[in-house]
C-alpha cells in the first residue's frame, strides 16, 4: 500500500500519461478522482528526480487495477527498434492488411520505455556514486545527509523500476497486434487481388443431375447430421459406414506420402494451454473466438495441429543441424465458427470439429522461402494425384491473417455446392510465431579468427522461421471426392491412390434395405 | 407469485416433508424462517383439501430456489418394479456399495402415488361440481357450486404443482439406484472378482527390461516432456513410428471388428452433457472425470460409448432393425481427477487418447449371447496380437451404476511388472435405455382378436444396450512395446499389424 500511495504522490508532476494517451478522457477522470481523495506526501527529492528528466512517467494508479487482468503472462520478442527504424514500412504494411494495429501507439510507448530505462539507470548510478562517498570518512552531517540521499534515491528507483515493468507489459499489449511483414510479391488488396498461382484440371461435366455431398451422404449412409445436432448441436457430424473408412485412407495415404518428403508423423495433445494458443497468433477469448475453452483452467482445444507442434520447441534454443525440423501432424480440430452463420456453411463444409493431417516446418530464416515453395508443391501434387480441379491462390494482403508473410490457399472445385471452395493454405509465418514461441537457433560457428576462445566466441541466437500447410482436412476432401466422384447410379467412385488404404474397395455403392 | 404464496400458506399442516425426510435440519429451519414472515390466508377449504388425504404433501417454498437442481431429462424408471422388488434392490444396492437411498426412493415414490391419486379424486370431484352445474339450480346453490368450483380448482393447481416437484425430487434420488446385477457375478470387491479365461504365458527375458516410458524415449516415440509444457501434464505426442501404429492397431481393429458385422463410426467428441448423464456418467461435481466447455452444457467425450448411446436417443426402432452392432473410433478425454498416486505412469493414464468402442442395441433376450460375442472379439483381437492376458468377471463393487455385468481384460504389461487392464464389456442391460429413450417396437404377434389397426401394435419395450473396448490405443502400447522389446532396444511390430503399417516389423533406434 505504501508504494502505491507513493506513485500516486509523485505523480503530481504530469508530462506524459501512457494510459492517458491511449484513452485520453477515462483517465484524467480516474486521475481526477484519486488526487480529491488523497493527501500527496511532501517529498521534495523525489519530485525533483522525477522532474530533472524529460523521461519522467507517469503511470496512473488505476493501472494497478488495469493491469492484473490485461498483464501479458508472456512476452514476444518484438524488434522494437527494427520498428523504429522502419516506421513507414511497417505503416504502409499495416494498412495494407487492414490490421487495426496502433503503430503511433507502439512507438510512443517504446520511446517513453527507453527513456524512462536511461532514467532508472541514472539513478542507479546516481546512487552508487553516494554509496561509494560514505566509504570515507566524513563529517556526522554530511554522513546523515548521503543516508537521506541514498534513501530517497532507493525509493525513487523502485518506484520507477515497477513503472517500467508496468510500461513493458502496455508496450507489449499494444504491440502484440501489429503483424507480420509481407512478401513483396503479395498483391495489395482484398480478396479479389489475389494471384492464381497455378491452376489443374477442368471441372467434370456431368451428362446427369448431380448431387450435393449431402445428399449423397444421405443417400449412401455415409454421414449424420441429424444425431449429432440430437447429441452435440448443430455443424457436428458422425461418419458412417465407408465414410469412415475413407477417413483413415485420406489420413494413411496422405501421411505416407509426406513422410516420403522427410517429414516426421505426429500426434499432438487437443487440449493445450491458452497461453501457446495466443503465441501462435489465435485469439483464444472473446466474444468473436473460434476457440473452446475448458471450463474452469486456462486450457482450451486446439483449432488445428500447428499450435501443438508450434509449442513442442517452445522456449529452446536449436541447434543449426537440427533444422529443418519438418513434421505431419494428426490431430482433430474443434472451432466454435462463432460468426459463421450465413456464411458458406452447408453440410461438411464447416463443421465443429474435423480431422487434419497438418504439415510444419520450422527453419534456418534464408530458408523459409523454399521451404514455402515446397509445402504447396506437396499440397498440390497430392490433391492432382486424387483428381481435383483446382487453384493455388497467393493471397492478397487484406487476407493474410497477422502471423502470416505469406500465405498460398488451393480452392477445389465442389460440382455439388457449384463453386470453388477452400481445402488448404500454406503459410510462411517467418519469425512472427518463434518470436511468441521462444525458438531460436545457434548457427553452426564461424571459423575462429580471433586469438580467444570459449564460449564468448558462440554466434549470437536467431529465430527460427515457422510454416504451416493443410496436408488432408478431411470433411472438405470429402466434399470434393463425393461430389466430384458421383456417378449416376448413385455411387461414389474411390479415387486410385486411395484404394490400397480402404481394403481394395473402388466403389461405395447405395446400401440395399 | 401467488401461486408461491398460496403453496406456502396451504403449508400449515404439515404431516410430512420429503425435503425434510431427506435433510432434516436444513429444512426445518428454512420453513420456520418462511413462515414468521408471511402471513398464511385463510383458505379454508384448501386446508381441507390438503388435510383430508394421507396424501398431503408439503413442497417447501425454498425448492423453488433449489431449480437448479431440477432434471432437465427424466429416466423411465420402473418404480412399480422396484416397490415390488425391494429386498432385491436392497441386497443389489448394499452388494454394488451403492450409496443409493431405496427408502427415500420408496417413500417419495409412495407419496408421488398418493398425491397423484388426490389430483385425481378433486379432478373428479370438480367435474362433478360442473355437471351439477348443468341442471337448474337454486340461485343461492348455484352460487355455492360456483365458490366450490373455484376452490376445486385453485386447490387443483397447488397439487399439480407439488406432483410435478414431488416427481422431479423422486427422478433426482432415484437416478442413483444403480442396475440390478446378473446372478452370476461374484459378490464382493476387487478382490472377489472371477477369472473367466487366462490366455497366454508372461514372456520370459534374457535382459534387463525397460517400460515402456523409456522404450519411447529411447526410440524416440513418446514426447510428454513436450506435452507438459503445452499442456499439461499427463498429456502426449506420439512420433514416428507410434504414429503408424496407432493408424495401423485402429486400422487393424476396425476391420476385423467389421467382419464380426459391427458399422463403422466417427463420433462428435463434444456432446450435451444431458446425454452424458443418460449414459450414466456424472459431469459435474469436484471429482468429475468430463471436462466441460466454458460458456455451454457441453462437455468432452470420456468414451464413444456416449455419442453412439445418443445417436438413437428417444426413437422406438423395429425389431427388425435389431441388433445395431457399431464400432466407433474416437479420441477420448478425461480429468483423472483423484488418479494422482495411482497407477499413472506414462501411457497408462492419460488426459487424452484414442479408443475403438463397440457398442450393440439389442432386444432384451439377446443382451447376454451379445455380451458373450463382445467378450469374444476382445479375446480374440488380444490373442492375435500374441499377449498375455486374464478376463474377469468383475464382482458386484467393482462395477459402475449402468453395467448388469462387466468383463474386463487385463494384460501383462513386463515393464510395469503387473497386470493393467486394456478393456472393459459391459451389459447395461435397459438401465441406459431408460434414460436415452430407446425403445423397440416388437414384431406383430399372429392377430387373434377381430380388431384390426393400430390399437394392436404389440407395446414398446427398452432395448438393452452393451459396450466393450475393442483398442484403447494407449493401453495397447504399453502391452505391445514392453512385450515385444528385444536385447537391442528395438521392438518388434506384431504379424497381424504389419500390413496395416507400410510393411514394418522392426522399430529399430534411431541414429543421431
Amino acid at each position: 500500500m505504501g508504494l502505491h500511495k507513493l506513485r500516486l504522490a509523485a505523480a503530481v508532476p504530469v508530462t506524459f500519461s501512457s494510459r492517458l494517451f491511449l484513452k485520453p478522457f477515462t483517465n484524467t477522470l480516474t486521475l481526477g478522482l484519486f488526487s480529491r481523495h488523497l493527501q500527496p506526501r511532501n517529498k521534495p527529492l523525489l519530485v525533483r528526480a522525477f522532474s530533472a528528466s524529460a523521461a519522467v512517467q507517469d503511470i496512473p494508479a488505476t493501472q494497478t487495477s488495469d493491469s492484473s487482468a490485461a498483464r501479458p503472462l508472456w512476452k514476444a520478442a518484438i524488434d522494437f527498434k527494427w520498428i523504429r527504424d522502419n516506421k513507414e514500412a511497417v505503416e504502409i504494411n499495416i494498412r495494407n492488411r487492414n490490421s487495426n494495429a496502433n503503430l503511433e501507439a507502439v512507438l510512443q510507448l517504446y520511446e517513453n520505455m527507453v527513456n524512462l530505462q536511461k532514467e532508472v539507470e541514472r539513478l542507479r548510478e546516481e546512487r552508487n556514486n553516494v554509496a561509494k562517498k560514505m566509504k570515507g570518512k566524513l563529517e556526522p552531517s554530511e554522513r546523515e545527509r548521503l543516508v537521506e540521499e541514498g534513501k530517497n534515491l532507493k525509493e525513487s528507483l523502485v518506484t520507477l523500476e515497477e513503472d517500467l515493468v508496468k510500461l513493458k507489459d502496455e508496450l507489449q499489449h499494444v504491440a502484440q497486434s501489429i503483424p507480420n511483414m509481407t512478401h513483396p510479391d503479395v498483391p495489395v488488396g482484398g480478396e479479389d487481388s489475389s494471384a492464381i498461382r497455378q491452376e489443374v484440371g477442368s471441372p467434370r461435366e456431368f451428362s446427369f443431375p448431380i448431387k450435393d455431398h449431402l445428399q449423397l451422404g444421405k443417400d449412401l449412409d455415409l454421414i449424420d447430421f441429424d444425431s449429432a445436432a440430437e447429441v452435440s448441436g448443430s455443424k457436428f457430424f458422425y461418419l458412417k459406414n465407408e465414410a469412415v473408412l475413407l477417413e483413415m485412407a485420406l489420413l494413411n495415404w496422405t501421411l505416407s506420402q509426406v513422410m516420403k518428403k522427410g517429414y516426421t508423423p505426429l500426434t499432438t495433445p487437443e487440449i493445450v494451454r491458452s497461453s501457446i494458443v495466443e503465441k501462435c497468433g489465435f485469439q483464444p477469448r472473446g466474444d468473436n473466438t473460434q476457440v473452446y475453452s475448458i471450463d474452469g483452467t486456462d486450457q482450451c482445444l486446439i483449432g488445428t495441429a500447428e499450435i501443438p507442434v508450434g509449442g513442442i520447441h517452445m522456449d529452446s534454443i536449436l541447434l543449426e543441424s537440427a533444422l529443418p525440423l519438418k513434421y505431419i501432424a494428426f490431430s482433430h480440430c474443434f472451432r466454435t465458427e462463432a460468426g459463421a452463420a450465413g456464411a458458406a456453411t452447408k453440410g461438411l463444409y464447416r463443421v465443429h470439429q474435423f480431422s487434419k493431417a497438418e504439415m510444419f516446418v520450422i527453419c534456418q530464416p534464408e530458408d523459409s522461402e523454399s521451404f514455402h515453395q515446397e509445402l504447396i508443391q506437396i499440397e498440390e501434387d497430392l490433391f492432382t494425384s486424387l483428381g481435383l480441379h483446382f487453384k493455388t491462390l497467393d493471397m492478397a494482403t487484406a487476407d493474410l491473417g497477422a502471423p502470416a508473410y505469406r500465405k498460398f490457399d488451393i480452392e477445389a472445385w465442389m460440382p455439388g455446392l457449384g463453386r470453388f471452395g477452400e481445402i488448404s493454405s500454406a503459410s510462411n509465418c517467418t519469425d512472427y510465431q518463434s518470436r511468441r514461441l521462444g525458438i531460436r537457433y545457434r548457427p553452426s560457428e564461424p571459423p575462429q579468427t580471433g586469438p580467444k576462445k570459449g564460449k564468448a566466441n558462440l554466434p549470437a541466437t536467431k529465430f527460427v522461421h515457422t510454416l504451416n500447410a493443410t496436408a488432408c482436412a478431411v470433411p472438405r476432401m470429402m466434399v470434393c471426392l463425393l461430389e466430384n466422384y458421383q456417378q449416376e447410379d448413385g455411387s461414389v467412385v474411390i479415387p486410385e491412390p486411395l484404394r490400397p488404404f480402404m481394403g481394395g474397395i473402388e466403389l461405395i455403392k447405395p446400401k440395399h434395405k
